[in-house]
């Protein structure tokens, strides 16, 4: 079955495949289609999606393969001082994928978790300090509260459309992610830090690295967070099948009304 | 009962922090945001375990005309808990996915003909006009907060998540809570919804799990030695 480190089996949706780009194949969304959804959100109340406040830029690293990065888009929402949920997107575009949720949490909250908890988690100093985490077109001094936070936070991202490899429509099992560090395979490849930093046109990440210097990171990096740093060790997901729980009443099969 | 009672753990958000928010909010633009435009509430349960049920709150945003892509938080407030992902396909595009890939996808057919998926605050017959287009639809759902049994943070592995197929899957309790709470009956919407109908071909025998509970495990890699620090000797 499937896994989050294996490629999907032979489909013209997945990466590789035949026909045109990544974009979900399919009819442009119908003028019909467009005037239900202008309707529904006058009169739907959309409270959660309206808590985004903040949209942040970084790069995350697949935990099962280092050289697999990716660009990340973050829309984040706080439930409190020490605690952010943020749907992730390959892009700021209007049509962006869709391709993950992380949570971050302050490092108080982190050092309650339970160590087999912690593996699933990084650590976020890194990005801040060097710059590749940005929040696009906001001054870096409005947000250097922020980004002080940030640095002493862990995060916990599953990618559920790997985008990179080609997928066309979201394949296979959600992917562990790992955050960009300073050593080894852990670094973001050049090319995609450029790219980044010429399409927001704002400071690149040498002039946010130095701007930065002044943030303090935190006192101590938990050692089970990014993992991979001390171990060696990635992680993959794979889809086990079994018998399924169900109700008593589901037991039985439904009596045919002809009888 | 609704959502989880359990408060996420952290102080109140500090004036500083809610300044800046401010500012961000104001300046910045949300656009993949801005584009989720509809709210559906509906049903799923682990795909491992029937008995465990979840009231799901999608905000959903059309890719295309094929392809949605949803946001599930645990309830339809400002606190809700963002709990997982949910993409939704057509027909069409299911039948092209990968044997392997089919079982992780559930149907949406019997949700919506039977009434107990629905979009909140919207005239019912508004709802049937792009319910009978979903109700041909594939999902593919994944939680990574298991707020059903109180968890306080998202913890462990993403689980999969299937959706009703048949009558009694569904608690009671469960279905009039949030009947109560939305002023909806799901009776009268079935009778609404009798004229609709599902998949052309049916419903594709491998989506729904193939018939089986599915759970993700975690599995170790080794990664290439250049990944983790230098070693002191050669």
């Amino acid at each position: 079955m499937a896994s989050s480190d294996k490629e999907p089996g032979s489909t013209p949706l997945g990466g590789g495949g035949e026909g045109e780009g990544p974009t979900p194949p399919g009819q442009l969304t119908t003028m019909g289609s467009k005037l239900l959804d202008k309707g529904a959100k006058m009169l739907q109340s959309m409270k959660p999606v309206k808590q985004v406040q903040q949209h942040a830029c970084s790069f995350a690293l697949y935990a099962h393969d280092h050289t697999r990065q990716i660009e990340t888009h973050l829309y984040i929402s706080r439930l409190n001082q020490d605690f952010l949920q943020c749907p992730i997107y390959d892009s700021d575009d209007p049509l962006a994928r869709l391709i993950g949720v992380e949570y971050i949490v302050a490092e108080n909250i982190f050092e309650t978790l339970p160590p087999e908890e912690q593996k699933l988690w990084h650590s976020h100093a890194y990005e801040i300090k060097s710059g590749l985490w940005v929040h696009p077109r906001v001054a870096e001094m409005i947000v250097k509260p922020e980004l002080k936070w940030l640095a002493k936070t862990y995060g916990k991202f599953w990618c559920t459309w790997q985008v990179d490899r080609g997928d066309r429509v979201p394949l296979g099992t959600p992917a562990l992610m790992m955050s960009p560090q300073g050593i080894n395979a852990g670094q973001v490849r050049p090319d995609l830090l450029k790219s980044r930093d010429d399409k927001y046109k704002m400071y690149s990440s040498e002039e946010l690295k130095e701007s930065r210097l002044e943030i303090e990171e935190p006192e101590w990096l938990n050692p089970n967070a990014d993992y991979w740093k001390q171990h060696g060790k990635g992680f993959a997901l794979d889809v086990l099948e079994m018998d399924m729980k169900c109700m008593r009443v589901n037991l039985l099969p439904p009596v045919p009304e002809s009888l | 009962m609704a959502s989880s009672h359990v408060e996420v753990p952290g102080e109140a958000t500090e004036t500083g922090t809610a300044v800046v928010e401010t500012a961000t909010g104001i300046i910045q633009s949300f656009a993949p945001i801005n584009q989720i435009h509809q709210h559906l509430c509906a049903f799923h349960f682990y795909a491992d375990d029937m008995t465990r049920q979840v009231e799901a709150h999608h905000y959903c945003a059309h890719l295309n005309e094929e392809v949605r892509q949803c946001l599930i938080f645990d309830s339809s407030k400002a606190d809700a808990k963002l709990i997982g992902v949910e993409y939704i396909i057509s027909p069409m595009l299911f039948l092209a996915l990968p044997e392997e890939e089919k079982p992780l996808w559930h149907s949406h057919e019997y949700e919506v003909k039977s009434g107990v998926l629905f979009m909140p605050d919207l005239p019912l017959s508004v709802q049937r006009m792009d319910l009978e287009k979903v109700v041909k639809t594939y999902g593919k759902t994944f939680h990574f907060w298991q707020v059903d049994r109180g968890d306080a943070l998202p913890l462990g592995l993403p689980s999969i998540m299937m959706a009703l197929t048949r009558d009694g899957q569904l608690y009671d309790h469960l279905a009039k809570d949030v009947e109560n709470r939305f002023d909806i009956s799901f009776e009268k919407e079935r009778e609404n919804r009798a004229y609709m109908s599902g998949p052309e071909h049916g419903i594709h025998p491998l989506a729904n799990g193939a018939g089986k509970g599915l759970k993700l495990e975690l599995r170790d890699i080794d990664l290439p030695q250049s990944n983790s620090f230098p070693r002191i000797f050669v």
